[in-house]
Order: C-alpha cells, then sequence, then structure tokens
C-alpha cells in the first residue's frame, strides 16, 4: 500500500510530469493574450466597420470576411512563419553585406546575421497574436453587432449635450455596448481555449504535445515496459482540465455581465 | 448675459430660425420656416403629429441638419455646410460649444442607462463644460432638490418611474447653465398622473423667466405656459400668436379643426 502511494508520489513528480504541470502556464498565456488581443481587434475591426469613411469601412469588413473564413490551423501556420520571415527579410537589407552573403549556404535566411531565432517565448507570443487576429474577426463582427444594439436615444443625448465623437464612443456607446456583446465574445473565448490545443503545432511543448509523450508505451532498457498505452489516462486530465476552464470562464462571464449591466439590466419595477 | 433690453436697442433673439427646409427622402417635412424666441420667452410648438414640430425644434441643436435655412444662437448662425440633404455641420468645435448651452430634454427621457442619476446630470458639466467637480456635484444635487428627486440620485434611470426618469432629464438640462431649454413632447411617454409632476417642474422653470421652446400636445399646458404659441402645419407655420389669441381667438381653419379634436380626445 504504501509502496504503492510512493510510488505514484515518484512518478507524478518525475522531472517530465513537472515539465507537463508547468507548461500549463503556456496554454493560459496563449488564452489570455490571444483573447485580449481578440477583444482589442475586435474593437478596432468594429470601429472601422463604423466609420464615416469608406476606405477605413472597407478595411474592417475585409478584415472580419476574410479571417474569419482562414481555417485557424492555417493561420496558425502562416503567420508566425510569414512574421518570422518578414522580420529576416527586414535585417537582411541591414545587417548583410555580399561577403555574408556568400558565405551563407543555406536559401534562408540571405545571411547568417540575419537569422532570427525563435525559441518558445517568440512562439508563444506570436501564438497568441495569431488567435487574437484570428478570434479577433469573429469578435469584430459580435461588437460590431452589439454597437448597432445600443439604443440610439443614449448616442443622440450624448450628441445633443456637446460631447466629441470619441467623447460619445467611448463614454456611452463602448460601456453599453457590453451587454449585448458578452454572450458573443464568450463564444469566441471558448473557441480561443480550445484552439490553444494547436500550441504543439508551433513547435510549443504544450499540454498537448506533453500528454502524448507522456502516455505513449513507456519503455526503459533498464526496467523494461514501465507502462503500456496510457494516453488516454491523460487525454482525460486535459478533458477535465479544458471542463475546469470552461466553468470558471462561464462563472467569469456571469460576473462581468452584472459589472456592465448594472444600471441597464436592472429589474422592472 | 446681460442684454441691453431697456435702451431700446434692438434685442438679439436667444433662437432665431430662418427659412428652415428639411425633407426626409421625397417627404418634405419642414417647408420653409422662421421664428424666433427672445430672452426669457416660452415658445410652444403645437400641430398634430406629422406637422414638422419635433423635427423644427431638433434643428435647433442640429440633431436633425436642415437642408437649407440657418438657425442662430444669440446671434451666431450655425455653420453648415454642403448643399440641401447633402448638407452637413461644418464646424464641429462650434457646435459642440453651442449644444454645451442648450438643454435639451426627450420624449423618451434619454438617460444614461449605465450612470446613476447624479451621475447623468454631472455628465455633460465635467466632460463637456470641465467644470470643477465639487461645484458641479453641489449644483447637481441642488438641481436633483429642484426638481424633487434628490433622494434618487444614486438610484439608476431603470430603477425611477417615468415621471421621475423625466425630471431627472430636467436636472441634467439645468445643470449646463443653459441658454434655452428644447422640450421634446417631455409627457407623451407618461401616463397621465406621472403627467402633472413633469408639467409643475417645466411651470416652475417658465416662471422663472428661463428661455423655453417646447414641442407639446398639451393645449391646456401650453396655453398657461407659453408667451408665444406656433401652429405648425404640413411644414408650415399656420398660425402664430399669444396664447389668447391662438387659443381664444382662432383665425385658421385648420387651428380650430385642431384645436376640436384635442378637446375631444
Amino acid at each position: 500500500m504504501m509502496d504503492d502511494v510512493n510510488f505514484w508520489l515518484g512518478y507524478l513528480t518525475n522531472g517530465k510530469h513537472l515539465t507537463w504541470y508547468a507548461s500549463f502556464q503556456f496554454t493560459i498565456f496563449a488564452a489570455v493574450v490571444g483573447g485580449s488581443l481578440a477583444v482589442v481587434f475586435g474593437l478596432i475591426g468594429a470601429t472601422l466597420k463604423n466609420s464615416r469613411f469608406w476606405p477605413l469601412r472597407l478595411i474592417g469588413s475585409t478584415y472580419s470576411s476574410i479571417v474569419r473564413g482562414v481555417p485557424d490551423v492555417l493561420f496558425f501556420l502562416f503567420f508566425p512563419l510569414a512574421f518570422e520571415q518578414g522580420v529576416e527579410w527586414v535585417m537582411a537589407s541591414q545587417v548583410c553585406t555580399p561577403d555574408t552573403i556568400a558565405a551563407q549556404s543555406a536559401a534562408w535566411p540571405p545571411c547568417k546575421e540575419a537569422n532570427w531565432f525563435l525559441g518558445t517565448p517568440e512562439y508563444l507570443i506570436l501564438a497568441s497574436v495569431s488567435l487574437g487576429l484570428v478570434y479577433g474577426a469573429f469578435a469584430t463582427n459580435v461588437i460590431h453587432g452589439a454597437m448597432r444594439s445600443v439604443p440610439r436615444g443614449q448616442l443622440e443625448a450624448a450628441r445633443a449635450y456637446g460631447m466629441t465623437a470619441r467623447q460619445v464612443l467611448w463614454r456611452i456607446h463602448i460601456r453599453q455596448m457590453w451587454i449585448y456583446a458578452l454572450p458573443g465574445l464568450s463564444n469566441v473565448w471558448m473557441l480561443i481555449v480550445k484552439a490553444t490545443s494547436l500550441l504543439s503545432l508551433l513547435q510549443i511543448a504544450d499540454i498537448v504535445l506533453w500528454a502524448d509523450r507522456l502516455g505513449a508505451p513507456n519503455f526503459l532498457p533498464a526496467v523494461g515496459l514501465v507502462h503500456e498505452d496510457w494516453r488516454w489516462r491523460y487525454y482525460l486530465v486535459l478533458f477535465v482540465f479544458y471542463i475546469l476552464v470552461t466553468l470558471v470562464s462561464e462563472r467569469a462571464f456571469a460576473a462581468l455581465m452584472r459589472r456592465a449591466g448594472r444600471g441597464i439590466l436592472v429589474e422592472a419595477r | 448675459m446681460a442684454i441691453a433690453t431697456a435702451s431700446g436697442e434692438q434685442q438679439i433673439p436667444v433662437v432665431a430660425v430662418r427659412d428652415l427646409h428639411k425633407s426626409f427622402g421625397a417627404l418634405e417635412v419642414l417647408k420653409g420656416i422662421s421664428f424666433s424666441a427672445r430672452e426669457g420667452e416660452v415658445v410652444s410648438l403645437i400641430g398634430s403629429s406629422g406637422s414638422g414640430k419635433s423635427t423644427l425644434l431638433r434643428c435647433i441643436n442640429m440633431l436633425e441638419v436642415p437642408d437649407s435655412g440657418t438657425v442662430s444662437i444669440d446671434g451666431e448662425e450655425i455653420r453648415l455646410r454642403g448643399a440641401a440633404q447633402q448638407r452637413q455641420i461644418a464646424d464641429e468645435n462650434q457646435i459642440r460649444r453651442i449644444r454645451s448651452e442648450l438643454g435639451m430634454v426627450f420624449q423618451s427621457f434619454n438617460l444614461w442607462a449605465h450612470m446613476t442619476i447624479l451621475e447623468n446630470v454631472m455628465e455633460a458639466p465635467l466632460v463637456v463644460q470641465r467644470r470643477n467637480r465639487a461645484e458641479v456635484e453641489q449644483e447637481a444635487l441642488a438641481m436633483l432638490g429642484k426638481v424633487g428627486i434628490r433622494e434618487k440620485a444614486d438610484a439608476y434611470p431603470a430603477q425611477l418611474s417615468g415621471g421621475q426618469q423625466q425630471r431627472a432629464a430636467i436636472a441634467r438640462a439645468l445643470c449646463i447653465n443653459p441658454r434655452v431649454m428644447l422640450f421634446d413632447e417631455p409627457t407623451s411617454a407618461l401616463d397621465p398622473e406621472l403627467e402633472v409632476e413633469v408639467l409643475r417642474v417645466i411651470k416652475v422653470l417658465a416662471d422663472e423667466g428661463r428661455t423655453m421652446v417646447l414641442v407639446t400636445h398639451d393645449m391646456e399646458f401650453a396655453r398657461s405656459v407659453s408667451d408665444r404659441v406656433i401652429f405648425l402645419h404640413l411644414g408650415m407655420i399656420e398660425e402664430e400668436g399669444s396664447p389668447e389669441a391662438v387659443f381664444g381667438n382662432t383665425q385658421s381653419p385648420r387651428l380650430r379643426q385642431f384645436l376640436n379634436a384635442a378637446n375631444h380626445q
């Protein structure tokens, strides 16, 4: 009995498992940063779509319609790579000399000095920005619709009292838009949370990658077979994690809704 | 602002509207309207729905931009540019400055739903007029006291009755120290028993000598509160004069018809 407990304690706290536990931070970071960026891009996109100037409107609606249509996996692969090579291209034009270009045997980057090495932190940030861009397009639509739901009289009163367009936007329009936007944004948030399982595509050793590795049949030459194919157990842990995140998110959105609806969602007298 | 009246100098009207035209698509709502309101004068606009009275009022602070014609506040003409239905406000700074002195009261109150009553009243003085907060708060509470809902200062608009909301909206208009109060059918959305409390407040303001332009469907009230009554019919001024003349010695058959209908509601 004691041996069993000791075994499991030792097994679950070995180095690989600790790395696995630590990798949850990547998932949470990507979700939180990606989610925040999605709201920011959504606000920008919705403001552009509401703009009085048609070129800005065009940018806003192009963003929301094109990016929503691209598979998130594809965008996830495309954006960080394109960004990395773009940076390298700019760097190359600054630091490369004919000599260093001649010395470089690979096709890319043009010279060694222009190489930008991406580690986990860099990939994580690029992944979060990708999430923000993809789901910001959805948020754009959600927020655009929410802004149209704010009663016209509220904005009219603000204009009638001499507020600037910017004051009307920030003090009245955006403040009142949340109660209409939050249900849609909570959907977008759940999609972002689910999309964090794609992090391993960018060579980030995330929770999914580790569950895969740890669950695979484990064979050590010195001991023999440690365990067989245990992947479903590890995947089950991920299921539970994602369900917990869902529950916490629902409570958080309920609290946000109460805050945003203060005064607006009061019970009718 | 002191205006030389005793010297016999020509007095500049606080509101002067000249030859206003406005169409919505093919529908011509205002067909050349001119009127003015002098300092301390209460002008009521009456007429059946569709006569253009609300549109006319909304042209004074440019919530609706007229297709042609001018609006001047204290002799300063609001600058517009463009022609006909593309006409728009030419100078955002000017219109904001002018609007910050026009206290508008809407039919549906339009109190900002996410702010408390006190915040509603303090909003424009603070963020538009950029006045001192402590001073504004004191004045806002005084205004809420004046309209009789000081104890509702920390409530939200949705927690108030319609009559209380409209009185709060009047306090909001008062707190900007307006040159003119603009009332757009202030009691039309209210039950009759709530109308009274709002009308009483407006009457007090009229008796204080505030300049007011009032769109109303309440003939009794228009008669008791106005210095001048303007009857609009199909986008034109059909009859205009003192309440005694307009109601007591009606000239236009249209107005007679309208008043008969109003009396038999």
